[in-house]
This record gives structure tokens, C-alpha cells and sequence, in this order.
């Protein structure tokens, strides 16, 4: 009888592919090759958002410094948050949907594959088109969130917000496709027994949030719609001068930008609920509630948005209105904080570089929600809003709770994605440098906020009170610098030389450490039969699982599972040999993505009076979109 | 395990910091704090802050504490004890459901109250002052007063002030951290706010700042508040009120009837005392603008020496075509607001939205080169030969450094 | 041990069998739907939020236009001539009656294809036989879609030559985007039905395509759901 933990399978990275090369890549629909160019692909964006980090963090290292132009420094925090936002913590997020959710749920691909693969496709041209031009100088610089009518022609006549808000509007259709297929794929693909709340926790924050994601991306493709007919074809929805509302922007923006605060943060929650579990070697306390808690800051999360705005005069009864709703947010928020700990509590914790960093978003992750409260407080906010008290609050949030939560899925997943560990000592460097280096960072900021700093200012005088902790804040961003440094080399190398990781390399309870690592291209050879929550601790512990839901009925099954005659797995089989039908390989998604990309680089080019050159991308693209719809949809899938 | 120790300890000592900062901290080391209690407004702000840092540190040990109890007693150790197969407790999740929501509730109560109390109108008779945001400055009028002005507020101690906010073009937000929470400014909005400073406030100089990010030169529009004595404010409001000291029309009548060389038609300490001006030896050092003069903007300081103010304003002041955005009041056809109001330009202690220092050579290189001194400024480069920044093209018209001279002495005295 | 764990959770279930069946393009489902049953319904949602806030800034902007021409008001122009307020109730109430009259077909269309290749009466009167032609109701979906966005041409137009356009002001930005916004959704449903037609022509819809052009019709009640709220809030309510 072999131990638990034994490998089933060398780690082989094509191992879930009969084909190799660049081709391979592009024509794939395999839903495990599309989260991996997700992650690489976000992983970089991660390092160009890092990089703008660092020259601003120069910039401001001390007073009046001269490092940057005004115009780069505002196009450096405007890409910056940009990057990190749609380019990075979305994707890296992306990343484990696609990866996770067909393996956790037990399906053999997602719903749609070539749609996943339009996603990705499109997503990773939006960000090119999107980065490229701080190469020219010419970045977006109306800030992340893009006030208009900073961003109307009047106030921002160059190509710069061209580029913005073109290019966030073609990322939003790949989210939202994403979103689409992720939502058919749990309703739709889930294995017999697998009810929804058997679900693994990933799979259900992820859920949650697809919901978010149609629900929230609509408001801002409408506001992005109205720029993009200002600024070239000459509509009045933002000319103050036609007696535009300035508000009408702001309450479209944040209406799609507080449903996407809990975007970036629920997957990486989702993430933490499963390294806990496995390294307490317990099941995740009060999954119901965790549950439930989850959909309640989802549902909420659409009621909260003019949290944001509590200094543009609202009047008393809206900000009340939106100051209560924010504070009741905070309550299924902690109850996740306390179930966590709970989690824990009792356990045998063995800690992993992963589990790391799931503790550290659990208690990073606290203050982040601490300092929220305080500024659902109106009058209090109104002394915190746009200083630095505030970005001292959503990096506590986005790179104590996301960051710290993704770094954590990543260094967790990574046998199951490679078959092969990350080296922990280089991971322990990475983790401990990571985060002194975000709490001399951001800490400090709180300060600096509170004597009074504005935020996205590029200059500003000595003797304020600030120097100290903006020198500290420095310093702490070249430590992240650094420890992200030791974490590329890991990630890198770990690829082919790390240490062979079987299929359950870490005794964790969900279906995807069932398969081996990688993952065949058919995932499971045979669909899985699931009865509780934790279907490997089922087979392997039933005592860690025996309190938790599944009928009597359920049981039986389990036994029944150990009674089927089994046939031992000494080799990997391909899909063709098992008679599992496939999608095939195709690269009329890319085609298509290509496309609508064409299609809609061609308005920059209106601005610049080349109407010919804009007609013909313009044009061009969109007969490339609609053949490589027409293509795509009159091919077979498998 | 002492790593783990060391590791929550790290942002827990920073937490102390925060508290022994709130209790020690000095207007000194920190001039621009929001910890005060200046005025009424920041006041109620500030026991609102206390109430929720109080709850904030109280949740912060609590969840830390448990957090590193909880890894410290659990962790894996040889021969110790399996884990325990817990799946959940309905009494305890209720509990840490109930406790978070009644903190809230008493966080809750007080703020709603604190909203209604400061957003209520402003109570009678506090002065009315009209805040328009422009890229990159700040416009003041005083609409009861007759006074427009820029950049630089006086407020009289023990009166209420009413704030009546809107802008020109785009969102900015109007902030003195000492005095109490901040406002968006709005095309086709106004916005309100009021505080009354402390009665016993004393005459003394504060830092403002324009907190939503409003394009290229954010940064560098600033304000300076003044709260000064209720005889220094009526002092300053009736000068202000009053047509520019130094007349043109009136010096070029002058010049004409005597029919001599240019003579000093003006000399600026020979006037009438003017209204009251914050003493510039009382300004602190953190109140002083330190922003660097860009390096290649030339000028020759010894030509200042030689600016002749009739010069300027006859012949100068027009040619560098400044009454284009610049309104003087008594000086016909100065009216437009494009750019601020210079009737007692001499009077403030600052150029640029707060950035530089009121002087002569900081003048001349402003009027030569604005956009070089302040990236994305409206205000035209004025020099003659000199590079604009946003035009891309060298000026060949405007004013040499000898009509500079003549325009910063023009503008030296208006006082 | 650990083999044999995996090897339990692959165990064969009825459900999975289909693929050793060869029926390739029946793949198991939690809910017996098809996928892209769900996906529209997904679609759907999300399109509610999407006119939901283009409506939201037409409300929001109603009445705050600095210059003429309004919809439901009288404006004057700067010689001083008045001028009726630009909104034509009644031809758009035509249009609105002819949209909802496509929805009407669409479900025909559906019932046809649901019942083709079932048996008919020799005696069947003429409706009876025109109800089995999904073709024709295909056809007249279409055509009425089409006429629909004919006469928002002709309102555009006449728009147009009133002096209001998308630049005009505030009225015009948020009415052409909206009305432009759910007519490009007219259009792309009508193109869509004329490939359902297409395709019915060439090789012919039966029960088995029961889901495509129930998908379509999802799709086509929708925009005309959307109409009907347009209609009310721009046109009905002043």
C-alpha cells in the first residue's frame, strides 16, 4: 500500500498535450494552457506594474525631487494602478479560474473552450495596447479611475486617454466572455454529486465572482461608451460646457469599481480557504457560512459605491444611506476573518511558504478592513478620502489580502500546474521580504496620510512632516523589489528543476489533487463520482470529513467507489486512446481577438486626422471579427 | 517559533507608534496634521476618529492575538496532538457575527449624527466666500466684500466661514488638514461647507492642498489659509476691496503733462499705508514654498534694479498682452478671470498657487517662463526667445527680459 | 493506496457513458440544460445592466439640456421662433406596435420549428399550414425587425433635419445612444434571424435545432422588453 503523499507521475510540462511548440500554444482551447498563458502573461504585467511602483516610489523618496517629469509621474501612477488592477490581479485571478474551476468541479474543459480562449487572447492584446505607450510617452494619465471631465477632450486633448479607454473597454469583453463561460461552467459542468454547496470554497467565491463581473462590467463599458463618443464623435454626455453633470462619470465608474474591490479580493480568499484546510489538516470552519458570507459581500458590494464620493456633496441623507451599507459589509467580511482563524484552531499547521501567505493575508487583510471602516465614517472620511491614508488602505487590501492570497495560490497550485515544487528556502526569502517590505511600504502611509499628504502629488516640500515616512516608504518598496526578484528566479526554475511533486503533493481534500500533476489534457479519465467536500480526505481520512454534510446515501456510494475494481494508472493515456472527444485545436479565437483589437485601434487615429488609416483598421478589423466569428461558429468544437 | 513572533510583531509596534504619534505629536513635526481640534467641524471629526481608532485597535489585538495564538500554539510538532476534525459552531459564529455589528452600531450612531450636524446650513451671519477651482489655482470671493482674490484666504478667527465651492473646469477638491474635511469642486455644482476657527486661534499661517487629481500641475496647486484677528480681517478686507494702488492711466497723464524722461510715477513706499498683510516674518518655515526653480530658466537679477513700474504698466503690462487672462481692478479693460486677480497681487506671499515665494527674481522668471516653472500651466511663456514647453515652438514676440523688469516692478506695487 | 483513491474517484457513472457510446455531442450537464441555454440567460442579465444604465443617464439628464430642441417641451431658438417638441408619439407608437407584433412571430417561428415534421390534417385550414412554416415566420420576424429600424431611420433622420443631433446637446447624446444602442441590438437580432432562415432554407430546422432558435428568441423578447421600458420612459413619461 503506498503512502498517501507518493507520486503517482513524474512531472512531465507537456504532459496534457500530444503537441509541443508555439503552435501548441496558440491554437490551444485546453482550459489548464489558457490559465497558464494567464498566468504568465499577468505574472509580467505583475513586474511592469512593480517596475512603475518602484520609479514613482523614487520620485518620492524625498522632498522635491526631480527624478520624473510631472506628466511621466502622472502617467506612471495612472498605468500603475491601471496595470495592477485589469493587467495583473484580474488576470492572476483569471489565471486560477481557468486552471481550477474545470478541477475542482470535475469537469473535462470548460463550457465554451474557444470563448475561454478568445478571452485570454483579447486580454493579452488590450494589455499590450494599453502598456506599449509609456514605451512613447505617451501613457494614460487621468488616473486609474479616469474622472471626467479630466479625461473629455477639453482637459485631455492627446492620445493619451485615447488609449485608456479604448483599451479598457476591450478588456472588458474579455472579462466579461470569461465571466459567461465560468458561470455556464459551475452551473453546467459540475460532476454527478458535486451540489453547489459540496462545492470547493475557490470555486464558490469564483462564482460569486462571475456574478459581479456581468453585473458590474455593464456601468463602466456604458461610461467608457460615453468617453469614447465624447472624445470622437463629439457628444456632450461629460462637456461641462453643455451642462454636464460631473457626477454622472463617478457614479458609473465606481458603480462597476466597488463590485471589482471585491473582484480582485474573493478569488484570493477563495485561494487562502484552500491552503488553510489542507495545512491544519482540518476542513474549512463554517463552510455555510463562509458561504453565505461570500454572497452577502457580493450582494452588498453593488449598494456601497458611493463610499467613494462622500466629498462630492451627496447631502446628508445619501451619505448616510451609503455610510451604513458600507458598515455592514464589514460584518460577513469578519466573520470570514474569524472562520479562518478557526480553521485553524485545533489544527497540526505545517508552514509552507503557501500557508504563509494565507496567514499573512488573514492578518494583513485586517488592518486593510480596519482602516475601511474608519473611512465609512463620513465626516471622518472626508479628512481621509484622496491622502494617503487611503492608499495606504486599498494596498493593504489589494496587496495584503489579494497579493498575499494569489503568491500563496501560486507557490500552492504549483505542483498540480507543473508536477513540480517551488523551492520553499527561495520562497521563504520571497515571503518574508515581501512582507516586511509591504509593511514598511504602506504602513507608514497611514501617517503621511493622516499629517496630511495628498495623494498622487509628485513633488512636494520638506518640512511637511511627511520625509520620514515616505523615505520608509521607499525603502520598503525596493525590499518588495528585491524579494519579487527571488520569486521570478523561483518560478522560473523551479519549471524544470524543481523537486517532482506527486499527485497530492500536499495531503489536501478537493478533487483536483486526484489527478495526477500535471493534469492529463482530459483531466479525469472517467468522471468522478463526488459525495462530500473534501472527496480525498473521503477515500483517505474519513474522519477529517465525517461531520460534514453527505447523506447516508452519500456514504454508501464511498463504499461502493472502494468496491469498483480498480485498474492501477502506470501510464498516462491520451485522450484519443481513452475515446474522450477533445476541442480541437484552433486558432480562430485569436483571429477574432485580433479582430476586434484592429477594430478598435483604429479611433486613436480619428484624433490625429487620419481618417483614411482609422477607416481602414477600423474596417478592416471588423471584417476580420465578424469572419472569425463566422469561422469559429461554423467549425465543429471536438 | 520566534520568526512568527517577530512577524506580527512588526506592524503591532508600528500600531503603537501610531498611538504614542497621536498623543505626542507636535504641530511642529507634523504642521499639517488632521489631528486637531482648530475648529468646530474638526472638532466633531476628531472625536469620530477617536471613537473609530479606539474600536479599530480594540479588533486589531483581538484578530492579531488570535491569529498568532492560534499559529503558534497549533503548529506541527513532533509527537503532538492530531487535529481535531472541527466543522464548524453555530454559537460561535453568531457570536463573532453579533459583536463586529453592535461595534458598528456604536460607531454608527455618533456618525450619523455628525453628518446631519455638519452638513446642516451654515448658521447666520458667517462670511461667505466663493471657492472656484481652476487648472492650477484657486480663485476666492468674498461676494459680501466685493473682494476677489487667489490663492491665499484670510478668515477672521471666531466667525464662522461658509464655503461656496464650484470650478471652471475640472474636479478638484479643496483640503486644510488643521481645519477640517475637504470638498470636491464641480463644474455646474456648487458644493457647501463651513467651520468656524477657534476663537483663540490667533493669527497665525496654515497649508491647503488640491486633493482630486485634476491633470499635469495636481501637485502643485496649493493654498495658504490665513486666520487672523477680526480688526486684521476688516484691515485687509477694506484695502482689498479698494481699486489697485498704482494707476496707469493716472501715472501716464503724469508722464504726458510733465513731458520729462520716464520718471518713477510710483515709488511704492511712498504710498498710503496699505490694508493689513500677514507679517511674512510670522509665516513657519513649513508654510514657506521650497519648490526648486527648474534649472535653464535665466535671468539677470541686476535688470530688476532698472524695471520702471509706469513702463511696465503703460507699455509692458500690454504688450506681453497680460490683460488677456488678468483682471486689476481700476484698470479698464482688465477684467477678464481667465487667470487671477492682480489688483493686491503684492499683497501675498506667494506666486503659483502656493509653489513659489513672492519676489522679484521668482516673478521674472515666472512671467518669462510659466510653463517651465509649473508643467502644463496656462499662463503663456511671455519671454521673448524662450522655449514653450506646450506650444513646442520658441516665442518670437513677447517681452525681453529689460520689459520683464519693467512688468515685475509694475506688479511689486500693487500692493 | 493512493492509486487506488484516484482510481475510486473515476469511477464510471451512467452519466459518462455516453462518450463509450460514441454520441459524442452528448455530453453530461448538472442540469440537463445545454450550456449555452445558460450562457444567454448569463447574457441576458448583463445586458439588463447595461441599458439599465444607459436608461439611468438618460433620466438622469432629462430636463438638464442648456439649448433646444427638448423632447417633450416647447423650445425656442435664438431668433425667437418656437418650436414643438421634437418626440413623434404617434409614428413611434406604430413602430413600438410593429416590434411587438415581431415578438408574436418569433414565438410562431419557435412553435413551428418544435412541431415540423409532425403530421397535418388534409383538412388543416390555411392557418393551421402557415403555422407549421417556421420559414415564413422566420421571414416575418425579420421583416418586422427590419421595419422597426426603418422607422427609427426615418425618426433619426427627421431628427436630423429638426436640428438635433448627437452633439446638440445633452437630449441628443443620451437619446441617440440609447435608441442607437438598443437598435444595433435590433439589427444584430435581425441578422441573426436571417441565418436562422438562412439555415432553415438550406438544410432545414427541425425539433433537434429546438434550442437554437429558442436561444434567438430569448434574445429577440429581450430587446423587445427593452423597447417597451424605452418607449414608457422616453416617450410616455414627460
Amino acid at each position: 500500500m503506498a503512502t498517501i503523499a507518493a507520486p503517482t507521475q513524474a512531472g512531465k510540462p507537456d504532459a496534457y498535450s500530444n503537441t509541443t511548440g508555439i503552435w501548441s500554444w496558440i491554437a490551444t482551447t485546453d482550459h489548464k494552457r489558457i490559465g497558464t498563458l494567464y498566468l504568465w502573461t499577468a505574472l509580467f504585467f505583475f513586474l511592469v506594474g512593480g517596475l512603475e511602483a518602484v520609479i514613482i516610489r523614487t520620485q518620492l523618496m524625498r522632498p522635491n525631487m526631480g527624478f520624473v517629469s510631472a506628466d511621466t509621474y502622472n502617467q506612471l501612477f495612472t498605468m500603475h494602478g491601471t496595470t495592477m488592477v485589469f493587467l495583473a490581479i484580474m488576470p492572476l485571478s483569471a489565471a486560477f479560474f481557468n486552471f481550477l474551476i474545470p478541477l475542482q468541479i470535475g469537469a473535462r474543459d470548460v463550457a465554451f473552450p474557444r470563448l475561454n480562449a478568445f478571452s485570454y487572447w483579447v486580454y493579452l492584446l488590450g494589455g499590450i495596447f494599453l502598456t506599449v505607450p509609456i514605451l512613447f510617452h505617451v501613457a494614460p494619465n487621468g488616473g486609474w479611475f479616469g474622472y471626467a471631465p479630466l479625461t473629455s477632450n477639453q482637459f485631455s486633448p492627446g492620445n493619451n486617454i485615447d488609449f485608456w479607454v479604448i483599451g479598457l473597454q476591450v478588456l472588458g469583453v474579455s472579462s466579461l466572455a470569461a465571466a459567461f463561460n465560468f458561470i455556464t461552467t459551475i452551473i453546467n459542468m459540475r460532476a454527478p454529486g458535486m451540489t453547489l454547496m459540496r462545492m470547493p470554497m475557490f470555486t464558490w467565491m469564483s462564482f460569486v465572482v462571475q456574478f459581479l463581473l456581468i453585473l458590474a462590467f455593464p456601468p463602466i463599458t456604458v461610461a467608457l461608451v460615453f468617453l469614447i463618443m465624447d472624445r470622437f464623435f463629439g457628444t456632450t454626455f461629460y462637456a461641462i460646457a453643455a451642462g454636464a453633470d460631473p457626477l454622472l462619470w463617478q457614479h458609473l465608474f465606481w458603480v462597476f469599481g466597488h463590485p471589482e474591490v471585491y473582484i480582485l479580493i474573493l478569488p484570493a480568499f477563495g485561494l487562502v480557504s484552500e491552503i488553510l484546510p489542507t495545512f491544519s489538516k482540518k476542513p474549512l470552519f463554517g463552510y455555510n457560512v463562509m458561504v453565505y458570507s461570500g454572497i452577502m459581500i457580493g450582494f452588498l458590494g453593488f449598494g456601497v459605491w458611493a463610499h467613494h464620493m462622500f466629498a462630492v456633496g451627496m447631502g446628508a441623507v445619501a451619505d448616510t444611506i451609503f455610510s451604513m451599507m458600507t458598515m455592514l459589509i464589514a460584518i460577513p467580511t469578519g466573520v470570514k476573518i474569524f472562520n479562518w482563524i478557526a480553521t485553524m484552531w485545533a489544527g497540526e499547521i505545517r508552514f509552507t511558504v503557501a500557508m504563509k501567505f494565507a496567514i499573512a493575508l488573514i492578518g494583513m487583510f485586517t488592518i486593510g478592513g480596519i482602516s475601511g471602516v474608519m473611512h465609512s465614517s463620513p465626516p471622518a472620511d472626508l479628512q481621509q478620502t484622496d491622502t494617503y491614508f487611503i492608499v495606504a488602505h486599498f494596498h493593504y487590501v489589494l496587496f495584503g489580502g489579494s497579493i498575499m492570497g494569489i503568491l500563496g495560490g501560486i507557490y500552492f497550485y504549483f505542483p498540480k500546474m507543473t508536477g513540480r515544487f517551488m523551492d520553499e528556502r527561495l520562497g521563504n526569502w520571497h515571503f518574508w521580504g515581501t512582507f516586511v517590505g509591504m509593511n514598511l511600504t504602506f504602513f507608514p502611509m497611514h501617517f503621511s496620510g493622516l499629517y496630511g499628504m495628498p495623494r498622487r502629488v509628485y513633488r512636494y516640500d520638506a518640512g511637511q512632516g511627511w520625509d520620514l515616512f515616505n523615505l520608509m516608504s521607499t525603502y520598503g518598496t525596493y525590499l518588495i523589489a528585491v524579494s519579487t526578484l527571488f520569486f521570478v528566479w523561483n518560478f522560473v526554475r523551479s519549471r524544470t528543476r524543481g523537486a517532482v511533486a506527486g499527485s497530492d503533493p500536499w495531503g489536501a481534500g478537493t478533487l483536483e489533487w486526484s489527478i495526477p500533476s500535471p493534469p492529463p489534457e482530459y483531466n479525469f479519465a472517467q468522471l468522478p463520482e463526488v459525495s462530500s467536500r473534501y472527496p480525498l480526505w473521503d477515500l483517505k481520512d474519513p474522519a477529517k470529513t465525517a461531520g460534514i454534510d453527505h447523506s447516508h446515501a452519500d456514504a454508501m456510494t464511498i463504499t461502493d467507489a472502494h468496491a469498483v475494481p480498480v485498474h492501477e494508472e502506470t501510464e498516462r493515456f491520451t485522450a484519443k486512446e481513452l475515446g474522450i472527444p477533445m476541442p480541437l485545436p484552433t486558432a480562430k479565437p485569436l483571429f477574432t481577438a485580433v479582430g476586434l483589437m484592429t477594430m478598435f485601434s483604429g479611433l486613436p487615429f480619428l484624433r490625429n486626422d487620419m481618417f483614411a488609416v482609422a477607416m481602414t483598421l477600423t474596417i478592416g478589423g471588423a471584417c476580420m471579427l465578424i469572419g472569425g466569428l463566422y469561422a469559429w461558429l461554423t467549425s465543429p468544437l471536438e | 517559533m520566534p520568526k512568527l513572533r517577530l512577524r506580527e510583531a512588526g506592524p503591532a509596534l508600528l500600531f503603537m507608534v501610531v498611538l504614542l504619534t497621536l498623543t505626542a505629536c507636535g504641530d511642529t513635526v507634523y504642521p499639517n496634521t488632521t489631528f486637531t481640534q482648530f475648529t468646530d467641524l474638526n472638532t466633531t471629526i476628531l472625536s469620530l476618529w477617536d471613537r473609530l481608532l479606539f474600536w479599530g485597535t480594540i479588533v486589531f489585538v483581538v484578530v492579531e492575538a488570535a491569529l498568532i495564538i492560534t499559529i503558534i500554539r497549533y503548529r506541527k510538532r513532533p509527537g503532538g496532538p492530531a487535529a481535531k476534525q472541527i466543522h464548524g459552531n453555530a454559537l460561535l459564529e453568531i457570536t463573532w457575527t453579533a459583536i463586529p455589528a453592535i461595534i458598528l452600531v456604536l460607531i454608527a450612531v455618533p456618525t450619523v449624527k455628525a453628518i446631519f450636524e455638519t452638513q446642516a446650513p451654515a448658521p447666520a451671519g458667517a462670511l461667505r466666500v466663493e471657492v472656484i477651482g481652476h487648472q492650477w489655482w484657486w480663485e476666492f470671493r468674498y461676494p459680501e466684500l466685493g473682494i476677489v482674490t487667489a490663492n491665499e484666504l484670510y478668515v477672521p478667527v471666531g466667525r464662522t466661514v461658509s464655503f461656496e465651492m464650484t470650478s471652471k473646469d475640472v474636479i478638484h477638491s479643496f483640503w486644510f488638514p488643521a481645519m477640517g474635511g475637504k470638498r470636491d469642486l464641480m463644474a455646474n455644482r456648487t458644493n457647501y461647507m463651513w467651520y468656524t476657527p477657534n476663537a483663540d486661534l490667533g493669527t497665525q499661517a496654515w497649508n491647503g492642498f488640491c486633493t482630486e487629481y485634476c491633470g499635469e500641475s495636481h501637485a502643485n496647486m496649493r493654498i495658504r489659509l490665513y486666520t487672523v484677528q477680526p480688526d486684521e480681517f476688516e484691515s485687509w478686507a477694506k484695502h482689498q476691496a479698494s481699486p489697485a494702488v498704482f494707476n496707469p492711466l493716472a501715472a501716464a497723464a503724469v508722464l504726458a503733462a510733465s513731458n520729462t524722461a520716464l520718471t518713477r510715477a510710483v515709488d511704492s513706499t511712498a504710498q498710503p499705508s496699505a490694508g493689513y498683510v500677514f507679517p511674512a516674518e510670522r509665516l513657519p518655515a513649513h508654510v514657506v514654498p521650497q519648490t526648486p526653480i527648474p534649472a535653464g530658466l535665466d535671468y539677470d537679477d541686476a535688470l530688476l534694479a532698472q524695471g520702471d513700474p509706469t513702463r511696465g504698466a503703460t507699455q509692458s503690462f500690454m504688450l506681453g498682452g497680460c490683460i488677456g487672462c488678468h483682471a486689476i481692478n481700476g484698470i479698464p479693460g482688465a477684467v477678464s478671470a481667465i487667470g487671477p486677480d492682480l489688483t493686491h497681487v503684492a499683497s501675498r506671499h506667494t506666486i503659483a498657487s502656493g509653489l513659489f515665494k513672492f519676489d522679484g527674481p521668482t516673478l521674472a522668471r515666472w512671467i518669462k517662463n510659466a510653463r517651465h516653472m509649473k508643467p502644463g500651466s496656462i499662463m503663456n511663456t511671455i519671454g521673448r526667445g524662450e522655449y514653450d514647453p506646450i506650444m513646442k515652438m520658441t516665442v518670437t514676440a513677447g517681452l525681453d527680459d529689460r520689459q520683464i523688469a519693467d512688468v515685475v516692478a509694475y506688479l511689486m506695487s500693487l500692493k | 493506496m493512493a492509486s487506488h483513491a484516484a482510481a475510486a474517484l473515476h469511477s464510471a457513472s451512467g452519466a459518462d457513458a455516453g462518450h463509450q457510446n460514441g454520441h459524442e455531442h452528448h455530453h453530461y450537464t448538472t442540469t440537463g440544460l445545454d450550456n449555452r441555454k445558460i450562457a444567454i440567460w448569463a447574457f441576458l442579465g448583463s445586458e439588463c445592466m447595461l441599458f439599465a444604465s444607459l436608461i439611468s443617464t438618460y433620466l438622469i439628464y432629462k430636463g438638464k439640456s442648456i439649448v433646444g430642441p427638448y423632447p417633450t417641451t416647447e423650445w425656442v431658438n435664438e431668433a425667437g421662433k418656437v418650436f414643438k417638441p421634437i418626440l413623434d408619439i404617434p409614428t413611434t407608437s406604430a413602430s413600438t406596435a410593429v416590434l411587438l407584433m415581431s415578438s408574436f412571430a418569433m414565438v410562431l417561428a419557435l412553435q413551428a420549428v418544435q412541431l415540423k415534421g409532425k403530421e397535418i390534417a388534409a383538412t388543416a385550414s390555411w392557418w393551421e399550414r402557415i403555422q407549421r412554416s417556421s420559414q415564413f415566420w422566420l421571414a416575418a420576424t425579420a421583416f418586422l425587425g427590419a421595419t422597426f429600424l426603418g422607422f427609427q431611420a426615418y425618426e433619426f433622420t427627421s431628427f436630423v433635419h429638426e436640428g438635433l443631433t448627437l452633439k446638440t446637446n445633452l437630449f441628443g447624446s443620451t437619446f441617440f445612444t440609447l435608441t442607437g444602442f438598443h437598435g444595433a441590438h435590433v439589427t444584430v437580432g435581425v441578422l441573426w434571424l436571417m441565418s436562422l432562415l438562412w439555415i432553415d432554407r438550406t438544410r432545414g430546422l427541425g425539433p433537434k435545432d429546438e434550442l437554437v432558435v429558442d436561444i434567438c428568441a430569448l434574445y429577440w423578447h429581450f430587446v423587445d422588453v427593452v423597447w417597451i421600458v424605452i418607449f414608457t420612459l422616453v416617450y410616455l413619461i414627460s
